[in-house]
């Protein structure tokens, strides 16, 4: 029903528009209910179809619109069939936060699984999560990312996130051709200021940098919230504030996304060099193509089948092979690569 | 007989006068805006970063504009930025099949280009059917299919950029006439034939109309149920097109284009000086409002300020064009 500013409607009497207001109510909380039913419905169902005997592994990862996340998922989904768990895997449709997680984490523990492989998108902020779970009796496993206290966590896996960013650093030195005579200049591009990874692998760029390379200086870092549009918006602005930046380090996927666009719109392949992070097809392809210049490869679907396996020991009693820290190490991928390690190193995607 | 005699305005009522215009203010923002981070750093005045500049602008405008319509009428679309990231992914489809089958190239970005728009007309169809046949307001109707169509980008691809279309799809975005690419030109020529149709044809004017008094616009012969349908989905095919655009740039649908879109365009249009109550707003505020922030999003990565402080200063931006339509009111003898 159409309003006027005063949102009455004229020529309408008192009771009328009780009615029609009570109605509008009345549909748009019916369609309000009917969405979040569907939505209850479709994440509730994996948890509640499991058969008695069957564990329930529950896998709350960052956001699923990063291919990382949809090559951890491949990873998971094949091993809990192999081990014959029921996967309840969880997060964001697209935005890496701790305000759109949390709450998707409690409605897991909600639906208390036998574990919960946690991705944490912040480190102080789920590690009430962490709280939660072990109260609940729910062992927890952190992959890719940590909370700040992991006495409580039985085991973190993750790739090398500080070797990552040491290889970067190695990547964008062979790149623009280092040398002790001449000063150059790079930039990073991160998705988030207080995830984990990106931290890890930005002080090992940083410390890589400062011991072998004192002759670049980073001149900026942006974040891009796991968007490439808002990744690309950056690099664009950086390509023109600085006319003599050599080198651009995209700290994962959707950087690199953005980061590719922006260089090849301003004629800048070949001239600026771009090393990314994570083996996404697409990006591997832009290595050929001299728009990438390395990527650092994880190997994110081993990282979920070992957090899964763990968890299955620890459930069995199995703990006395559990590590608490397991470090997964990276790969490099640059023009010089083999053909056959490209493809082991390649994101399987959906 | 009775004699009329006319005042001239003096310098000073028309000095006010024109402080009173909101079009004059946002221009008068702008160019202190320019300023500002030009003297911060003289790299921003240049082509490549009104480049930069205009980029950006480009999707946001085209949100932005048909939420000008939308908001005129007294309602909201918040699908926006949805309708962005999905009709952004279905057209990445369409023309990675179209060059997996060696289509011509041009062929294939034209295809594109209408499976965009398709998609964003069909959004904007369910949106004004929701709201007009099923009676959900606009608000209910619109975060609904924000949800729907965010969550099927996520459905549809898996989560990962879809790629492999059209190589010259980044060469498009490359500026050619100054600091504008061709999808800008033709985005400019766009927006100055809708500005035309929304205030100089019978469009525009129903368009005015229910937003000020549905009742009294029904009663005057207006189809209002037909005009509101016709308003979503000229607001859908724009963000269809905005999405089109996000893929020329990226090279890729990413099924996180658009995120949060509709925030900008709100924002843009409430700094335009369009009420949200309806009836009120202009094509030029809304240009003016958009260009404000995408040049606050460029002007603080050029000047080194972190780029969160751009939610700071559009809150205030925003505060003030609400505050000075409320004094603009009052002046009037409204209530303040």
């Amino acid at each position: 029903m159409s309003q006027n500013r005063d949102g009455r409607t004229p020529g309408v009497t008192t009771f009328e528009r009780e009615i029609m207001t009570s109605s509008i109510k009345r549909r748009s909380l019916a369609a309000v209910a009917i969405g979040a039913s569907a939505v209850l419905a479709a994440a509730v169902v994996p948890a509640t179809t499991h058969a008695a005997n069957k564990l329930t592994i529950a896998f709350v990862m960052g956001a699923e619109s990063d291919p990382f996340f949809q090559a951890m998922k491949v990873g998971a989904i094949a091993e809990a069939k192999v081990k014959n768990v029921n996967l309840v895997w969880q997060g964001d449709p697209s935005v890496y936060s701790p305000a759109t997680q949390i709450p998707i984490a409690d409605a897991v523990l909600a639906q208390k699984p036998d574990g919960l492989v946690l991705i944490p998108t912040d480190p102080t902020a789920l590690q009430a999560t962490v709280t939660k779970a072990v109260a609940l009796k729910i062992p927890v496993v952190n992959v890719d990312t940590h909370v700040n206290d992991l006495t409580n966590v039985i085991s973190f896996i993750t790739g090398d996130n500080a070797d990552g960013g040491s290889k970067a650093a190695d990547a964008i030195a062979k790149a623009i051709k280092y040398s002790s005579s001449k000063q150059f200049q790079v930039a990073v591009g991160l998705t988030s200021a207080t995830a984990t990874t990106n931290v890890a692998r930005l002080e090992g760029f940083k410390a890589q940098i400062a011991a072998k390379y004192p002759n670049i200086t980073i001149v900026d870092v942006a974040y891009s919230q796991s968007q490439p549009a808002v990744a690309n918006t950056n690099v664009s602005n950086w390509l023109t504030k600085y006319p003599k930046l050599n080198g651009i380090f995209a700290i994962d996927g959707t950087n690199a996304d953005g980061a590719a666009a922006a260089i090849q719109a301003k004629g800048l392949v070949g001239k600026v060099a771009l090393v990314g992070y994570d083996a996404y097809k697409k990006n591997v392809d832009l290595i050929a193509k001299r728009v990438i210049t390395a990527l650092i490869a994880q190997d994110p679907a081993q990282e979920a089948k070992l957090a899964i396996d763990t968890l299955v020991d620890y459930i069995g009693g199995k703990t006395t092979g559990i590590k608490k820290n397991v470090v997964i190490p990276n790969f490099a991928i640059d023009i010089y690569t083999h053909a056959s390690d490209k493809k082991k190193y390649t994101y399987v995607q959906k | 007989m009775t004699t009329q005699i006319t005042q001239a305005p003096t310098p000073a009522s028309r000095a006010k006068g024109l402080l009173k215009n909101q079009q004059f203010i946002l221009v008068l923002v702008l160019i202190a805006m320019v300023t500002f981070f030009s003297l911060k750093n003289h790299i921003f005045f240049t082509n490549a970063v009104f480049a930069n500049v205009l980029s950006d602008w480009i999707p946001v405008v085209l949100m932005a504009i048909g939420e000008t319509f939308v908001i005129i009428t007294g309602g909201i679309d918040l699908s926006v930025g949805s309708v962005v990231g999905f009709s952004g992914v279905v057209t990445a489809f369409a023309m990675r099949n179209l060059t997996a089958h060696n289509v011509n190239q041009n062929t294939t970005l034209a295809i594109g280009l209408l499976v965009a728009v398709a998609v964003g007309c069909g959004i904007g169809l369910i949106n004004a059917l929701l709201i007009t046949r099923a009676r959900i307001v606009p608000f209910v109707a619109t975060l609904a299919t924000l949800g729907a169509f965010r969550g099927l980008c996520i459905v549809t691809t898996g989560g990962g950029p879809v790629g492999e279309g059209p190589d010259s799809a980044i060469a498009l975005t490359v500026p050619k006439y100054g600091p504008f690419n061709s999808p800008g030109l033709v985005v400019v020529v766009l927006v100055v034939i809708i500005g035309l149709y929304l205030h100089k044809s019978r469009f525009g004017r129903y368009t005015y109309a229910i937003g000020s008094n549905s009742f009294a616009a029904r009663s005057a012969g207006i189809n209002v149920k037909a005009h509101l349908t016709k308003v979503y989905i000229l607001s859908g095919a724009l963000s269809g097109l905005a999405g089109f655009y996000l893929y020329l740039r990226l090279s890729v649908g990413s099924p996180s284009s658009g995120q949060s879109g509709e925030l900008d365009a709100i924002a843009a249009v409430v700094i335009g000086g369009a009420a949200l109550a309806g009836g009120v707003g202009k094509i030029t505020g809304t240009v003016l409002g958009s260009l404000i922030l995408t040049t606050v999003t460029s002007g603080l990565i050029i000047i080194g300020v972190a780029p969160n402080w751009k939610q700071v200063v559009v809150a205030l931006l925003i505060a003030a064009a609400v505050f000075s339509q409320g004094l603009r009111n009052w002046t009037k003898g409204g209530d303040l």
